[in-house]
C-alpha cells in the first residue's frame, strides 16, 4: 500500500476511477471502428490501457483477457529505454518480449506519454495483434521456429512519432517487414488515433486534478490491491498444486509440464512455478508479461468477474517464474504461440490449484484450440491471411452451467468473436461446408463440457497452413468433481484428387486446393454425470449432442421407445447400478 | 417513466379541453401504465395514464381510450369517430421475447449450419463473467433442420436445392407441432433464389403458418445475425399478429375509420397490414416513439440538435438528435437476442433514481448500476429498502421534500433516507452526511454523463451547444448538472415527459427502411447498378406506402450508401440527394469528409467500396398543429410554496431556495435560480445562475449558468 489513500476524497476517487475506465473504453471504441484488419474489429485481439508515469496499469478495458495486466511491462521497458527523453507529442512502438516487455512479437504496443502542465502524468497505450510482421510464416505464426529471429520483426522501444511528427523512415521500415503492409498501415494509424483520443482525455483529467493527480492514481492502484486482498482472504490458508502439459515441442512428442504451487497465507498469495519444465525448442514458451497475464486471467476468472483491471491487483500476489523454464525462457527461445499455448496450460494449472481451495467454484478444463492460420493469394491475386477461428473449441463446465459449445478459447473467455462465415467467404477464397456441434465430445458431468465444433471448409487456391493443433488427437481438457474430460480434436486435409491425410499437430504445410476438416476439442464436465438432470440428458439426446448410447453409459439415462422421453424406471435402475460400479471401481 | 400522472397538468394547460375534431391519438402500452396523448386540430393537448393489463393488452388499450374519452366528456365511440390518426406502440413483441413466451419455432437452414443460432459467434458480453449461462436459444437444435443446396460466394448455385430435404423437415415440424417457421439459407443475401423457392413451398403447403424469410427481412451479409433476426421474427409473430389483428378489428367496430398505425423500431410507423409482414420491427415499438417527441420539442424550441435523457426509476435512456435526425442503427439487441433491423439508437445505463449506492469490499463508493426496483425501492419509501439510493440522497439534500410523492402514491420518509445514507455511505467513508449524499449524486450523474458521451463519441458529435431534454421521473433533478457536464447551455423539461412516447407517436411519419448488402468497389461501373437497384427498392417502398393510402405527393424517399475503406469493417453512411446520380468521386469525397470527422484521419491510397444500399420511404403525415400562442398579458409572478434549505453544489453547500408548485407556473413566467419546482410527479432543480422560463407550450426551459 502506498499509504496515500487516507488523504483522498473518496467521492473524487470513485469519479477518477470511473473516468479512467471510461477513457480506456473510449480508446477501444475508436480502435474497433477504425482498424483495418478483421483481427481487431471481429476478433477483438487488442487492448487499450492507461498506466501511471511509472508504467503501472491504472485501467484497462476491452480486449482479450490474456492481454490483461501484462501491458505495464511494455511501458516500463519504454521508460528504461528513454528515461527522460520522452516528450510531448511522442509516440512509441515496441513488441519484443525479451527487451521491450512484449508478450509475443505479433502484439505491437503503441504508447503515448501524457503531459499536463509540462509534467509526465501517464501513458496511454494500445496493444494490438498485427496481421503479419514478417518472419518464417505468413501471418507470423511460424510453428517451425526454433529462435525468435524466425518469428518476425523484433522491436525494442522505438520512437515512431517525435514531437507530433511521424518518423516516415521508421514507418516505411515497419511496413517493409510485413507481408500485409496495407493492413499494417491502417491498423497502426488506428492505434495511433485511439491513443491520441486517450491522451487528450487523460490530459484534461490531469489538469482538473492538478497537483493531486499522482495521489489519486496511487489511490486507484490501492483499490485494486484491496479488492484482491479481500478475494484472497476469503480462501482458506494452505498450499495446493496444479499442473497441465503440452505433449510436444512442435517437433517431437514429449511432455512439457507446467507445475504450480499456489500458497494462500492470509490476504497474500504466492503462485510458484518452480518445478515447471525447461523451455522448449518450439514457439510455445511464455514471456514474463504473458505469464503474468495468464495468472491474472486464471485468478480473475476464478475469483471475481469484477476485479479492477489495474496492476494494484498484483501487489498481494507473488509470482515465481524460474528462469529458463517454459514460463520465463532465456533468449532466443521462440514464443509466438504463447498467448494460447502455454497460456492455456498456465490457466488450467492455476485453476486446478484454486479449485482445491474452493471446490464449489472449481472450473473444468477447456478444450485446447487447434485452428491453423492459412496464407495464400485470393481471387484478385492479393495476399491474405485467414484464421480458421470457426473451428472453435468446447469450454469447460462450472457449477450451474454446461460448457459453451463453441468459444474462441480459454484465453479469450468469449471476447474473441467467431466470424460470420458469409463475410469470410467474401474476404477469402473459401467455401464453408459445415460448422456445427459435435456429438459425444463434451466431457460428461452433472454439467456437461462444451461439444466443440465440427468444421469443414473448401479452399479454392493453394495455401500455406501454419498448424497449431494443440487440441488434436489427445484429450486436452479435464473434468472436475467427478466430471470427465471432453473428447480430443481431429483434423483431416484432403487435397483435390488426393487422399485424406491427418496432419501433424504443428508445422508449416503447403497445400493445393483442398478441404480442411477439423473437429475441435470438447470441454471438461463438472460433477458426477449420474447426477445430471435426466431431462437435460434427454434434451441433449434429442439435440443429437449426446448419443443414446452415451446417455446410458455415461449418464445412466434410458430413453423410452419413442426416443422422445425418458424411461424413468429404467433410468433409476441403471443409475443405481452404475453408481455402485463406479464407487467400487 | 412509470410513476407519472399527468392528468392534472394537462388539464391545467388546456383546461377544460373541448377537443376540436379531428384529433390524433397516441397510445403507448408500457409494463405498468398505458399512456394516451391526444392533440386536437387547434393544438390542444390532453393526456392520461391508465393501468396496463398485461394478461390482455388489448383490453388495456380499450380501457385507456375509455378513460381519456371520459375525461373529455366523450363516449369512446365519439372519441374514435373523431380520430383522424391513431398510433399505437406496444410491448407485446418485446415482452414475448423477454419473457420467452413466444412460438415454437422450426428453423430451416442450409445443411451444415444448423448451429449458427446457438454458436452466437462465441460472443460473451462480459467475458470475465464466464459462470453465467447464455440465455436459452429460441429454437432448440432438434427443430433446426438442414436444407440441401448451396449458393456460393459469387451468388451462383453451387449445389442445387434439395426439395426433398424441405419435405422431410416439414414432416418433423408437423410431428413436433411447430407454430412458426424461420428460413435462412447461406448467401441468400447475394442470391435469394433457393430461399424464395423454399418459401414458396412452405407458403403453399402451410397457408396458415407464419413464415419468416431472411432475405425478405434483412438481405444483408452475416448468417448469424440474419438468422437470429429471422428466428426472433418467427418467435414473436403468432402472438403479435393475433394481438394486432384483433385490436384493429375492435377499434374498427368501436368507430375508428382510419387504419391504426404502429410504431416501429425505426421510430416511424406502419399499418397493421405492413407490420405483420415483419413482426421483428416491433421489438422496440414503444421507446422508439421518443423520436417523434424530440422532433415535436425541437420544433417548439426552434432547434435541430437535441439530446434526450430520460431518467426513470432504474435506468437512464439517451437519444441524440442531430440536425433534426435521430440515428438509426442496423443492429438491435433485445434481451441478448440480436437482430438486424433498423432501430432508433437508444443507449441505456443503470443510473436512475433507484440506483443503489454503497461502499464496496475495497472501501470504494459506488452508485448504480444495480437499482432497488419498485419493491423495496429507495430506503425513504419505507418499504423495507435499507440501501441508500439516488432518491434518498436527493431527499437528504433537500431537493426532494419528505411527505407525499409521485402524486400521492408514495410517502417519502426523510429519517429513513438519512439513516441509509449515513450508515451505508457516510460512516464507512468518514464523510459528512451532506458530502456523502452529494457524492452519491455526483457518481450517478457521472454515469449519465458517460452514457451521453458514449453516444456522442460513436457519432463523432460534440454535445456542446445541444439542447438537453430531460424526461422521466428523475430527469428534472439531474438535468441542470448533467447539462453543465456536457457543456449544454439549455435544458428543456417537458411537463408531458411522463407520456413522452405517446406524445411522440402523434408526430411520427410512416417509415419503411430497406437495407441491402451490395458489395462492389466504388467506381463508375457500380454507378448504373446502384441506380437500378435503388429504383427497384423505391418501387417496393412506394408500393407499401400506396397500400397504406399515401399518394405520390405524400411520399418522400431517402437514398444512402454505406461505404468503407476496403477490408475495413465499419461503414460510413453517405447520402444521395433526391435525383442525384451516383458519382464515385463525389461520393468518395463525402465519405472521406465524414470519415475524417469521425476518426481524425484519411487513407487516400486505400480503395473505397460499397457495402450496403439503404432506401427509406416516408409517408408524410399532415404537420402536427403547434400549441396555442400564449395570451398577451404577462402573468402575475408566482408565490413560492415555501423557502427551504437545498443543497446547491460543493462550493455553496446548503442554501435557502424557493420551492414552487408546477401548477402555479404558466407561460411567460421567468424565474432566477436557485429554485425547486414540484410537479405532480416530478421535481425540477435549477441552480444558482440558472434562469427558468415557461415557454408557450407550457414546458420548462432552463438557461444554464456557469455553475
Amino acid at each position: 500500500m502506498t499509504g496515500s489513500g487516507a488523504e483522498l476524497d473518496p467521492v473524487t476517487l470513485t469519479l477518477v476511477q470511473n473516468r479512467l475506465d471510461h477513457i480506456s473504453l473510449q480508446m477501444g471504441w475508436v480502435m474497433t471502428r477504425t482498424a483495418r484488419s478483421p483481427i481487431f474489429s471481429q476478433a477483438h485481439d487488442f487492448s487499450c490501457f492507461i498506466t501511471d508515469p511509472a508504467g503501472y496499469i491504472l485501467s484497462q478495458a476491452d480486449g482479450l483477457p490474456i492481454h490483461t495486466g501484462g501491458g505495464g511491462f511494455a511501458v516500463r521497458a519504454l521508460l528504461d529505454s528513454f528515461s527522460d527523453d520522452i516528450g510531448e507529442g511522442d509516440a512509441f512502438v515496441l513488441n519484443d518480449p525479451y527487451v521491450a516487455g512484449g508478450n509475443h512479437l505479433p502484439d505491437w504496443v503503441i504508447s503515448r506519454p501524457v503531459f499536463a502542465d509540462g509534467e509526465l502524468v501517464a501513458f496511454c497505450s494500445n496493444r494490438g495483434h498485427q496481421s503479419d510482421i514478417g518472419g518464417g510464416a505468413a501471418g507470423s505464426y511460424n510453428s517451425a521456429a526454433t529462435e525468435i529471429f524466425q518469428e518476425g520483426l523484433r522491436l525494442p522501444p522505438v520512437r515512431l512519432v517525435e514531437r507530433g511528427k511521424t518518423r516516415e523512415d521508421v514507418w516505411r521500415l515497419l511496413l517493409l517487414n510485413s507481408r500485409t503492409p496495407n493492413l499494417m498501415d491502417g491498423d497502426l494509424r488506428a492505434m495511433l488515433g485511439s491513443t491520441r483520443i486517450g491522451m487528450e482525455r487523460l490530459a484534461e483529467l490531469a489538469l482538473e486534478l492538478g497537483g493531486e493527480t499522482k495521489a489519486y492514481f496511487g489511490g486507484i492502484l490501492d483499490i485494486g490491491e484491496r479488492r484482491m486482498r479481500v478475494e484472497i482472504a476469503a480462501l482458506p490458508d494452505g498450499v495446493y498444486h496444479g499442473s497441465d502439459l503440452t505433449d510436444n515441442d512442435c517437433f517431437e512428442a514429449r511432455d512439457y509440464v507446467i507445475r504450480v504451487a499456489v500458497t494462500v497465507s492470509g490476504d497474500h498469495m504466492t503462485v510458484d512455478f518452480t518445478g515447471t519444465d525447461d523451455q522448449m525448442k518450439g514457439f510455445k514458451n511464455s514471456s514474463i508479461a504473458n505469464t503474468y497475464s495468464a495468472v491474472y486471467t486464471a485468478l480473475a476468472s476464478f475469483l471475481s468477474p469484477d476485479l479492477p483491471g489495474n496492476e494494484g491487483t498484483f501487489r498481494p500476489v507473488e509470482i515465481i517464474m524460474p528462469e529458463g523454464s517454459l514460463v520465463n525462457p532465456r533468449p532466443p527461445a521462440p514464443m509466438t504461440m504463447n498467448t494460447i499455448i502455454v497460456a492455456t496450460e498456465i490457466i488450467h494449472s492455476v485453476w486446478q490449484a484454486l479449485g482445491q481451495f474452493d471446490p464449489a467454484r472449481s472450473c473444468a478444463g477447456w478444450g485446447k484450440n487447434s485452428v491453423p492460420t492459412m496464407s495464400g493469394r485470393d481471387d484478385r491475386d492479393m495476399p491474405f491471411v485467414m484464421y480458421h477461428w470457426a473451428g472453435a473449441i468446447g469450454a469447460g463446465a462450472v457449477d450451474g452451467r454446461d460448457g459453451f459449445n463453441a468459444n474462441g478459447g480459454l484465453i479469450s473467455l468469449g471476447a474473441l468473436y467467431l466470424p460470420d462465415l458469409e463475410l469470410y467467404e467474401q474476404a477469402y477464397p473459401v467455401r464453408f461446408i459445415r460448422q456445427q456441434f459435435r456429438i459425444d465430445a463434451g466431457g460428461p458431468g452433472q454439467y456437461r463440457g462444451g461439444t466443440g465444433i465440427d468444421y469443414a471448409v473448401e479452399v479454392d487456391n493453394p495455401a500455406i497452413l501454419s498448424l497449431r493443433g494443440e487440441g488434436l488427437y489427445n484429450e486436452s481438457s479435464y473434468g472436475v468433481g467427478g466430471g470427465f474430460a471432453g473428447q480430443a480434436g481431429h483434423m483431416q486435409i484432403t487435397e483435390q484428387g488426393g487422399a485424406a491425410i491427418e496432419p501433424e499437430k504443428y508445422g508449416i504445410l503447403p497445400v493445393g486446393p483442398m478441404t480442411l476438416e477439423l473437429k475441435a476439442a470438447g470441454g471438461g464436465g463438472w460433477g458426477d454425470p449420474l447426477r445430471r438432470d435426466p431431462y437435460l440428458v434427454l434434451r441433449d439426446v434429442r439435440d443429437e449432442m449426446v448419443s443414446r448410447r452415451a446417455a446410458e453409459e455415461q449418464y445412466g439415462v434410458v430413453m423410452d421407445e419413442s426416443g422422445r422421453d425418458i424411461d424413468m424406471a429404467a433410468t433409476g435402475r441403471l443409475r443405481s447400478r452404475l453408481s455402485g460400479e463406479r464407487n467400487r471401481g | 417513466m412509470t410513476g407519472f400522472n399527468d392528468q392534472p397538468t394537462a388539464g391545467k394547460l388546456a383546461a377544460p379541453l373541448s377537443p376540436v375534431s379531428p384529433w390524433r391519438i397516441g397510445i403507448d402500452v408500457g409494463g405498468t401504465f398505458t399512456d394516451v396523448a391526444l392533440i386536437d386540430s387547434a393544438g390542444g393537448i390532453a393526456s392520461i395514464k391508465s393501468p396496463s393489463r398485461p394478461e390482455d393488452p388489448g383490453e388495456g388499450v380499450i380501457a385507456a381510450l375509455a378513460a381519456i374519452a371520459q375525461s373529455l366528456g366523450l363516449e369512446t365511440e365519439d372519441l374514435l369517430r373523431g380520430c383522424a390518426l391513431l398510433v399505437h406502440g406496444s410491448t407485446v413483441a418485446t415482452n414475448t421475447l423477454l419473457e420467452r413466451t413466444g412460438a415454437r419455432v422450426g428453423v430451416l437452414i442450409t445443411e451444415g449450419f444448423r448451429d449458427s443460432l446457438e454458436i452466437r459467434r462465441g460472443i460473451r458480453t462480459n467475458p470475465w463473467d464466464h459462470r453465467t449461462p447464455y440465455p436459452p436459444v429460441l429454437a432448440p437444435r432438434y427443430l433446426r433442420l438442414p436444407v440441401g443446396g448451396r449458393i456460393d460466394r459469387h451468388g451462383n448455385e453451387h449445389t442445387p436445392l434439395d426439395e426433398n430435404s424441405v419435405a422431410r423437415a416439414l414432416e418433423i415440424f408437423a410431428a413436433e407441432q411447430v407454430e412458426s417457421i424461420a428460413l435462412c439459407l447461406i448467401n441468400s443475401y447475394l442470391n435469394p433464389d433457393h430461399e424464395r423457392r423454399v418459401a414458396e413451398i412452405l407458403r403453399g403447403e402451410l397457408p396458415h403458418m407464419p413464415i419468416s424469410v431472411s432475405s425478405e427481412l434483412a438481405p444483408v451479409a452475416g448468417e448469424y445475425e440474419r438468422l437470429s433476426t429471422t428466428v426472433v421474427d418467427a418467435y414473436v409473430a403468432p402472438r403479435l399478429v393475433t394481438y394486432l389483428v384483433s385490436l384493429a378489428e375492435r377499434l374498427t367496430v368501436l368507430g375508428l375509420s382510419r387504419p391504426m398505425l404502429l410504431v416501429k423500431n425505426n421510430g416511424g410507423t406502419a399499418t397493421v397490414d405492413e407490420v405483420v409482414r415483419e413482426p421483428v420491427t416491433q421489438t422496440l415499438s414503444g421507446p422508439a416513439a421518443a423520436v417523434g417527441a424530440l422532433g415535436y420539442f425541437g420544433k417548439a424550441l426552434g432547434v435541430r440538435d437535441l439530446i434526450s435523457v430520460e431518467v426513470g426509476g432504474t435506468s437512464c435512456d439517451v437519444v441524440m438528435m442531430v440536425d433534426g435526425q435521430v440515428a438509426v442503427t442496423d443492429r438491435l439487441t433485445i434481451g441478448d437476442y440480436d437482430t438486424l433491423v433498423p432501430a432508433v439508437e437508444v443507449h441505456t445505463v443503470g443510473a436512475g433514481g433507484g440506483a443503489i449506492s454503497g461502499v464496496d469490499r475495497a472501501g470504494v463508493l459506488f452508485a448504480g448500476p444495480r437499482g432497488a426496483g419498485a419493491v423495496p425501492g429507495p430506503a425513504c419509501y419505507g418499504k423495507g429498502g435499507e440501501d441508500p439510493t439516488v432518491t434518498d440522497a436527493q431527499l437528504v439534500l433537500g431537493r426532494l421534500r419528505a411527505g407525499a410523492y409521485a402524486g400521492g402514491a408514495l410517502t417519502l420518509d426523510g429519517d429513513l433516507a438519512v439513516r441509509a445514507v449515513s450508515e451505508k455511505v457516510a460512516l464507512p467513508l468518514g464523510l459528512s452526511l451532506q458530502d456523502a449524499a452529494a457524492g452519491i449524486i455526483r457518481v450517478a450523474e457521472q454515469r449519465m454523463f458517460h452514457a451521453v458521451s458514449f453516444v456522442s463519441i460513436q457519432r463523432g458529435i460534440d454535445p456542446r451547444g445541444f439542447t438537453l431534454v430531460a424526461g422521466g421521473g428523475a430527469g428534472g433533478l439531474h438535468g441542470a448538472a448533467l447539462g453543465r457536464l456536457l457543456g449544454c447551455r439549455t435544458l428543456y423539461v417537458p411537463r408531458l415527459g411522463g407520456v413522452l412516447c405517446a406524445l411522440g407517436m402523434l408526430n411520427s411519419d410512416v417509415r419503411h427502411d430497406d437495407v441491402r448488402s451490395f458489395l462492389a468497389p466504388l467506381d463508375h461501373e457500380a454507378g448504373d447498378q446502384v441506380e437500378s437497384r435503388f429504383e427497384a427498392m423505391t418501387a417496393d417502398a412506394s408500393e407499401a406506402l400506396l397500400r397504406e393510402g399515401f399518394s405520390d405527393d405524400k411520399m418522400r424517399f431517402e437514398r444512402d450508401l454505406d461505404l468503407r475503406y476496403q477490408n475495413q469493417q465499419w461503414d460510413v453512411r453517405v447520402r444521395l440527394a433526391p435525383g442525384e446520380a451516383l458519382d464515385p468521386d463525389t461520393a468518395r469525397a463525402r465519405f472521406e469528409e465524414e470519415y475524417e470527422r469521425l476518426y481524425g484521419h484519411r487513407q487516400p491510397e486505400t480503395k473505397v467500396e460499397i457495402v450496403k444500399l439503404r432506401l427509406t420511404g416516408f409517408g408524410v403525415l399532415p404537420t402536427l398543429p403547434t400549441p396555442p400562442a400564449p395570451g398577451a398579458a404577462a402573468p402575475e409572478p408566482p408565490e413560492p410554496l415555501e423557502i427551504r434549505p437545498v443543497y446547491m453544489d460543493a462550493a455553496r453547500g446548503m442554501q435557502d431556495a424557493p420551492v414552487y408548485a408546477g401548477i402555479d407556473l404558466v407561460p411567460g413566467h421567468v424565474l432566477a435560480g436557485p429554485l425547486v419546482v414540484e410537479e405532480q410527479t416530478t421535481t425540477i432543480f435549477a441552480g444558482p445562475g440558472d434562469r427558468l422560463e415557461i415557454d408557450h407550450a407550457g414546458n420548462y426551459l432552463i438557461h444554464l449558468g456557469e455553475s
